[in-house]
């Protein structure tokens, strides 16, 4: 089965003269060079020695060293900074999953009057640039005694995540077929156990998927948590790493280099595990019906 | 008629009474938590723009409209505003037009291998901007940075740049960074929506002799309108909400010219203890953000859902 616009473009090489592959190797070079480039660079970087370093930035290292990685990983504290963002990310997702499941069933599966209406509010959280809200929420929580605290951000971030979630599962659960629930409602079935016991256990894809995204989303966030926390203690990666931009750091780059892939192996991780799944556009998907 | 019309339409109350849990946990729950966390602080903010405010003492004084009228003399807010416009502009030219091209690319077979090109590119969308930014700060350095020595040994040594120091070039080397980690999020977008349209259509043009500009332009873009309005209400909003590649980049610096609003908010509201004209400026942006999301809903969005 092939993903060309063609039906007949099975191959490419009957689609293309000598001067389209010509062309479409040299896009695939140049987007290489672009977007691959820079993060090749980075790795290399992290594993010069400081000598390796000063030979200039495409310079192969005389031998390979993770010392940067020690350095910085104690340097900069990545264990407490790491373990914060992954308990936001994790905390942070499982609330925005769970506070949309039965929202995206009841919008997805049941006939509610004014359900578009419905939908588009809970929908325009989605888009609203974070600085708008970032003042009240920064007064709400210092009364409410969560400002500077873990709990406070997860909060902030399950509120914040769950509209998304809302609009993916919608998505995944509006292609579940209505045959088993309509047989389920006739047999007396009520909205809690048709939810429960058939569009819960086959939207699990939907979840993982959305999940995954939130993840990488709070695993990305900067804003919530500089605002909303002064303690070092309770940084994410990201407000943590901003630290790396200063002299102290930036003398030498393997530092900041070992850094920025210490930041980013567990979204690889991810992202090897998942991105089949996401790239597909199975939230692109989301936006439709 | 009305009696079939009400039969399939249930009122409010009656779906409630009917579907009890469904009301409470999936329609009530979401609005309330709507209310607080986007109705409230908007609510919350206009006020606020209202008053003059430290954010430290329990009283703010109100001002009135003072903080607006503050604001429209204010020079820096204008180089904002005029900043995340330019923003928007770069975004939709480079990184949508180009995600467009790539996924057209991918579809029709131009570019080889599809899985690699759609990780390569996807991937910076899932770095942190605070990554990026730290990232390009060493590839575009000066004295050591990767960028420059790669211009000098191929000779157009001429081009190099200040890139981050130079007040006219600043704001596009952020612009640039930041489209390079967005170009993977319309190419994903875009080789979604091509999967939807008809090959036939396609087929049809090539027969009649059609190149792939003119199939991109011509059949490819009035189907993929839909996405093209999702994509650009994204675009609009990521560039309203620019805020983490100054705060490691630059910092508004040189001389402010790389300030955008959402970064004034939070200097003058955190940094110079107004949060009084910090929320004024929230509001200024979300002015902006619902205008040009109405233009772009007036425009694109008509006809293109049928909702």
């Amino acid at each position: 089965m092939s993903d060309a616009i063609f039906n007949f473009a099975d191959s490419r090489r009957a689609l293309l003269g000598f001067t389209g592959r010509l062309v479409g190797f040299t896009l695939l070079a140049t987007l290489m060079l672009i977007w691959l480039g820079p993060v090749l660079l980075v790795v290399l970087t992290s594993v010069k020695s400081n000598n390796d370093f000063l030979a200039g930035p495409f310079a192969l290292p005389s031998h390979l060293t993770f010392e940067p990685y020690l350095k910085v990983w104690f340097a900069l504290g990545f264990g407490p900074l790491m373990a914060n963002s992954f308990l936001y990310a994790t905390a942070g997702s499982a609330l925005a999953v769970i506070l949309a499941l039965v929202p995206a069933f009841t919008l997805s599966r049941l006939d509610v009057p004014g359900k578009k209406l419905i939908f588009g509010i809970i929908l325009t959280g989605l888009m609203l640039p974070q600085q708008t809200v970032i003042i009240p929420l920064y007064d709400t929580l210092r009364s409410l005694n969560l400002l500077d605290t873990r709990l406070g951000l997860i909060v902030v971030h399950a509120a914040y995540g769950m509209p998304a979630q809302i609009l993916i599962l919608r998505g995944f659960m509006t292609t579940i077929p209505r045959d088993i629930e309509k047989a389920a409602y006739l047999e007396g079935a009520s909205d809690f156990q048709v939810f429960w016991r058939i569009i819960l256990p086959l939207s699990v894809p939907g979840i993982l998927v959305g999940f995954t995204l939130n993840f990488i989303a709070i695993w990305k966030e900067f804003v919530f948590g500089l605002v909303l926390l002064n303690s070092e203690a309770n940084f994410p990666v990201t407000v943590g790493m901003l630290k790396l931009n200063s002299d102290r750091y930036m003398s030498v780059f393997n530092l900041p280099a070992a850094g920025l892939v210490i930041s980013q192996i567990p979204i690889v991780i991810l992202f090897i595990l998942t991105y089949r799944k996401i790239s597909e556009g199975n939230f692109a998907g989301a936006t439709k019906g | 008629m009305s009696e079939l019309l009400q039969a399939k339409q249930p009122s409010l109350f009656e779906f409630a009474r009917a579907h009890v849990l469904a009301t409470i946990f999936g329609i009530v729950m979401p609005l309330a938590v709507f209310a607080v966390f986007v109705g409230y602080p908007i609510a919350y903010t206009v006020v606020l723009s209202l008053y003059e405010w430290n954010g430290m003492t329990p009283t703010k004084t109100f001002v009135g409209l003072a903080n607006y009228e503050y604001m429209l003399q204010d020079r820096y807010f204008y180089t904002a505003l005029f900043n995340n416009l330019k923003w928007l502009a770069v975004t939709l030219v480079f990184p949508v037009c180009l995600g467009l091209v790539i996924a057209y690319s991918l579809r029709a077979r131009i570019l080889p291998f599809p899985t690699l090109v759609r990780t390569v590119m996807f991937f910076p969308v899932t770095m942190s901007l605070i990554s990026v930014g730290l990232m390009f700060l060493l590839i575009l350095n000066p004295l050591f940075g990767a960028f420059d020595t790669l211009l000098q040994s191929i000779g157009l040594g001429g081009l190099v740049m200040e890139w981050f120091g130079d007040y006219r070039v600043a704001l596009y080397t952020l612009t640039v960074v930041s489209g390079w980690a967005f170009t993977g999020m319309p190419m994903i977008f875009y080789f979604a929506g091509l999967g939807d349209v008809p090959k036939d259509t396609f087929d049809a043009a090539r027969i009649e002799g059609a190149g792939h500009p003119r199939m991109l332009v011509q059949i490819a873009l009035p189907q993929l309108r839909p996405v093209t309005a999702v994509v650009v209400m994204l675009t609009i909003f990521e560039s309203l909400r620019a805020f983490d590649l100054i705060a490691v980049m630059t910092k508004g610096a040189p001389f402010g010219t790389t300030n955008v609003l959402g970064y004034l908010v939070y200097l003058e509201s955190f940094w110079n203890g107004r949060f009084g004209y910090g929320a004024a400026l929230s509001v200024a942006i979300l002015a902006v953000s619902v205008g040009l999301a109405a233009v772009v809903t007036r425009t694109l969005m008509r006809g293109a859902f049928d909702v």
